[in-house]
């Protein structure tokens, strides 16, 4: 908020819109596809971090609204020939009603609870599309032929996808910075740090929580098509899994939930390491990334909380708990 | 019909009994410390895996081998508790959730890069075995898991009542700083509650590796199961997890009976969801506490 | 500006509030006493906003708000402070305004104007920047009473602001509750301590185990053996 906000925001802009030119200098199909998957996870992150980060909603069933918008686009298009471009926008509405429903019956809950009960509704979700073989095409969901096009979100060539998502990503940090400056962010603000406290001031806290979830999940639906119409291939096991909603978590709280940048700076860190694990290590350490993955985590969880941007917001108060180790203590909330 | 009907739910309560056994590590560490480990079904797995690799390295029956299994788990609690634990105790709900997240991801990776992602089936004399009683059909590995189960349900519940560190656990969950107040340590009774927690896993682990493959993600689903069991029972609720699990046993087996595998797997988050958000606290837990988050 | 019908509030079988009405003048610096556990806070969440009373009536400026949510009652100009102080931690002391002043105002800009007139108020404007999670005990009041301000309340409810004030500070506090009442707004005060009531207060209620025991004038009030022997020798702590 205030001073922090604006050092950062123009430098954030400036730094996302960067990776738009990116096309323009590189032409090597893997190294695309590889600042692509940094990208992609990027804006998901972020996508997220609107809920997470910015109105304290810890969701873990973002897969829910993810695989809402590759479904929705995926199948207006291959059974009704409608345009990805506009079936975007209809899975983001369907994914925005969907987190409505969830926020609504989910009002009371806080913390591991809420976290649990998104965890709920995901699993449904993925449980009832295996199950709706003529529809979804199950368990082995379903493929789009490529055609290349523009009104088919394709592109021969990976450039035009790397600048799809890189606008995507761009887009999303502009309405986090917009939401960030304005009344919303203030009342989102104020419901992370204390909601009754936000309550007595006028902040309508119900209306403001479904407004965050809402969004976020319109624009996570937004990276389902995005990613559908460029690997070609959605299933429930990965677009609707709890493994994706845990990803798109983890690197929004590595990179520093609650800012702008966090979340990208968080896919850059992870998508390179994995990248680079899965390589090094095929076949016999399979499991190495994620285990490594799981451990990063942790050492996070108890050096550094607030995430890497906390290194940039809070340099001293970063250095002070990795060198002396404190634990963590919430004092106002109760139980030491 | 009725012959059908009294099979099922046989199973059921077969069933949910090794469930509530699997879930009562997890309430009761969350009753004691207030830490929901996301972890907990990996604990099982890992209890699953330690008796495989005994059985096989032995050439003893895992049933025997079980009492080891439980020690062995129980020190591995005790270090887990010291280790990553206790230093997330007053974190934010956000950052216990992570640090039990992330330890779940270490162990089913450890488990995948150890042992590759084939099931192993750990054999055992009574596998297969089945008993007849009354035209029901009872397999004999889950009677035996049921009966342990009880067993060891009904043993808890007389320690927490009658025992002197059991009536320490119970009050560090009604009021941790009056406990620790009352010259209790506090952080000890952590310790061993969580070394008792990942014990129960590591038995239910041990009862179940003859009834059911190891692999390394086994333990996905079954924190799941815990989570609704724990919820549906009462957050810090040993007789909750009891209730709750026979409860979710019958559950999903009836509906995996009248409305097909894919709703049974459904029928138990739809009840899930459905104590979430009418009555959070679950049968037996605290009313309130989902409000709090903690 | 404000009136209370017949409030009650029940838990169960445990009657906290009963049956209070009172009302507060445009204008009027209205002190609530009583011994500990006579209803007051309860009594103050119930008007509030915080919880909804069993029985009775709210109105405010002549609407009736019984029972509506906090952040309407916000709206309809019932601002409050909290015994156990909540700040935003996080934010800075302007930012903590803000979010206080954008329940009336219409645009940022207002909202702003808003922020500094509650922040010159209460003496905050000098470290209007610094993060709230540093501010002293004292300063910390002084941000709720601010925060509560810039929401352009009819009503402000205080509730035991004093506590954990030394005297200097205590009597800076009175001259910003006065100089809060010259302003325009009402204000309804829970205080322990004795002499800030008799300071302040055009009225006093006294409340005792949930019932209204006494109310008028603080000399008569004073003077009332009920209210003595209430209090049954805790007196005055002047």
């Amino acid at each position: 908020m205030g001073r922090t906000v604006d050092r950062f925001a123009a430098l954030s802009l400036l730094l996302l819109v960067l990776p738009l030119f990116a096309p323009l200098f590189i032409s090597d199909s893997y190294t695309l596809h590889f600042i692509w998957k940094i990208l992609f996870w990027a804006a998901l992150a972020s996508a997220w971090n609107l809920a997470g980060g910015y109105a304290g909603q810890f969701s873990l069933g973002h897969a829910a609204f993810f695989g809402i918008g590759a479904y929705t686009s995926v199948l207006l298009y291959l059974k009704l020939g409608i345009s990805p471009w506009i079936g975007m926008l209809v899975g983001g509405a369907l994914a925005a009603g969907f987190a409505l429903l969830i926020g609504a019956l989910t009002l009371r809950l806080r913390g591991a609870f809420f976290a649990l009960a998104t965890i709920a509704f995901a699993e449904v979700l993925r449980i009832a599309v295996v199950n709706m073989r003529d529809l979804t095409g199950g368990a082995e969901g379903l493929s789009i032929p490529f055609a290349p096009g523009l009104g088919n979100m394709m592109f021969s060539g990976r450039a035009g996808s790397v600048v799809l998502v890189a606008a995507l990503l761009l887009a999303i940090a502009v309405v986090t910075l917009i939401v960030e400056r304005s009344r919303l962010g203030y009342a989102l603000a104020a419901l992370k740090e204390d909601e009754e406290a936000a309550e007595a001031l006028g902040v309508d806290t119900i209306r403001v929580k479904l407004i965050s979830i809402a969004l976020s999940a319109f624009v996570s639906a937004l990276g389902g098509t995005a990613y559908a119409f460029y690997i070609l291939l959605i299933e429930p096991s990965t677009v609707l899994s709890i493994g994706m909603s845990v990803e798109m978590a983890l690197m929004a709280i590595i990179g520093g939930m609650g800012t702008v940048l966090g979340p990208a700076i968080g896919a850059l860190l992870i998508v390179p390491l994995s990248e680079y694990l899965r390589a090094e290590f095929a076949g016999s350490f399979q499991g190495l990334y994620l285990l490594v993955y799981g451990a990063i985590l942790i050492l996070m969880v108890m050096f550094m909380p607030n995430g890497l941007m906390s290194v940039v917001r809070d340099p001293r108060g970063t250095l002070r708990r990795l060198t002396l180790r404190r634990r963590t203590e919430r004092g106002r909330k109760g139980d030491a | 019909m009725t012959a059908i009907l009294l099979q099922l739910v046989i199973s059921g309560l077969l069933l949910g009994g090794i469930y509530a056994l699997v879930s009562v590590g997890l309430t009761l560490i969350f009753g004691v410390s207030r830490i929901k480990n996301f972890a907990h079904g990996d604990l099982v797995m890992v209890g699953m895996y330690v008796t495989y690799a005994l059985t096989v390295a032995t050439g003893l029956d895992p049933y025997l081998l079980a009492p080891v299994v439980v020690l062995l788990l129980f020190g591995f609690g005790l270090f887990l508790s010291f280790a990553l634990i206790r230093p997330i105790q007053g974190a934010p709900q956000v950052a216990q959730i992570f640090a039990t997240v992330g330890l779940g991801l270490v162990l089913q990776n450890l488990a995948l890069m150890m042992y590759g992602a084939d099931f192993r089936s750990t054999p055992s004399i009574i596998s297969g075995k089945v008993l007849r009683f009354a035209g029901v059909a009872l397999p004999a590995s889950l009677l035996i898991a049921f009966v342990v189960a009880m067993v060891v349900i009904a043993g808890l519940t007389i320690f927490l009542r009658l025992s002197l560190t059991g009536k320490a656990m119970r009050a560090i969950a009604q009021d941790r700083r009056a406990a620790s107040l009352m010259s209790i340590d506090v952080k000890r009774i952590d310790m061993l509650t969580f070394g008792l927690g990942t014990a129960c896993a590591g038995l239910a682990g041990a009862l179940l590796a003859p009834v059911f493959p190891a692999f390394p993600t086994v333990g996905v689903n079954l924190v799941l199961i815990c989570f609704v069991v724990v919820i549906l029972g009462g957050l810090g609720s040993v007789e909750g997890a009891l209730i709750g699990g026979l409860l979710i046993g019958l559950v999903e087996t009836l509906s995996g009976f009248f409305l097909g595998s894919a709703m049974s797997q459904i029928a138990y988050f739809l009840v899930f969801i459905a104590v979430l958000c009418l009555r959070p606290a679950g049968l037996f837990g605290q009313r309130g506490a989902e409000t709090l988050g903690s | 500006m404000l009136e209370v019908e017949n409030l009650s509030k029940r838990f169960g079988g445990l009657t906290a509030v009963r049956d209070i009405s009172l009302s507060l003048a445009e204008g009027e610096i209205l002190g609530l006493i009583g011994p500990n556990g006579a209803g007051k806070t309860t009594f103050f969440n119930c008007v509030a906003g915080a919880m909804a009373p069993s029985a009775g009536r709210v109105r405010i400026d002549g609407r009736d708000v019984t029972g509506q949510k906090a952040h309407k009652l916000c709206r309809a100009g019932i601002g409050r402070t909290y015994q156990i102080v909540k700040p935003f931690a996080g934010l800075t002391v302007r930012d903590n305004v803000m979010v206080g002043a954008l329940n009336r105002a219409e645009s940022l800009a207002e909202a702003r104007r808003f922020t500094e007139e509650a922040l010159e108020i209460t003496g905050l404007a000098p470290i209007g920047d610094d993060l709230a999670s540093s501010l002293p005990l004292p300063r910390r009041k002084r941000l709720e009473v601010a925060r509560a301000l810039a929401t352009r309340p009819k009503v402000l409810l205080l509730d035991e602001v004093m506590a954990g004030l030394n005297p200097s500070e205590v009597d800076r506090a009175i001259v910003l509750i006065r100089a809060i009442r010259d302003s325009g707004i009402s204000v309804l005060i829970i205080e322990h301590l004795m002499r800030v009531i008799m300071a302040v207060s055009d009225r006093i209620v006294v409340m005792h185990h949930g019932d209204k025991l006494a109310e008028g004038k603080p000399a008569e009030v004073m003077a009332d053996p009920r209210v003595v022997k209430a209090y049954l020798g805790e007196g005055f702590n002047a």
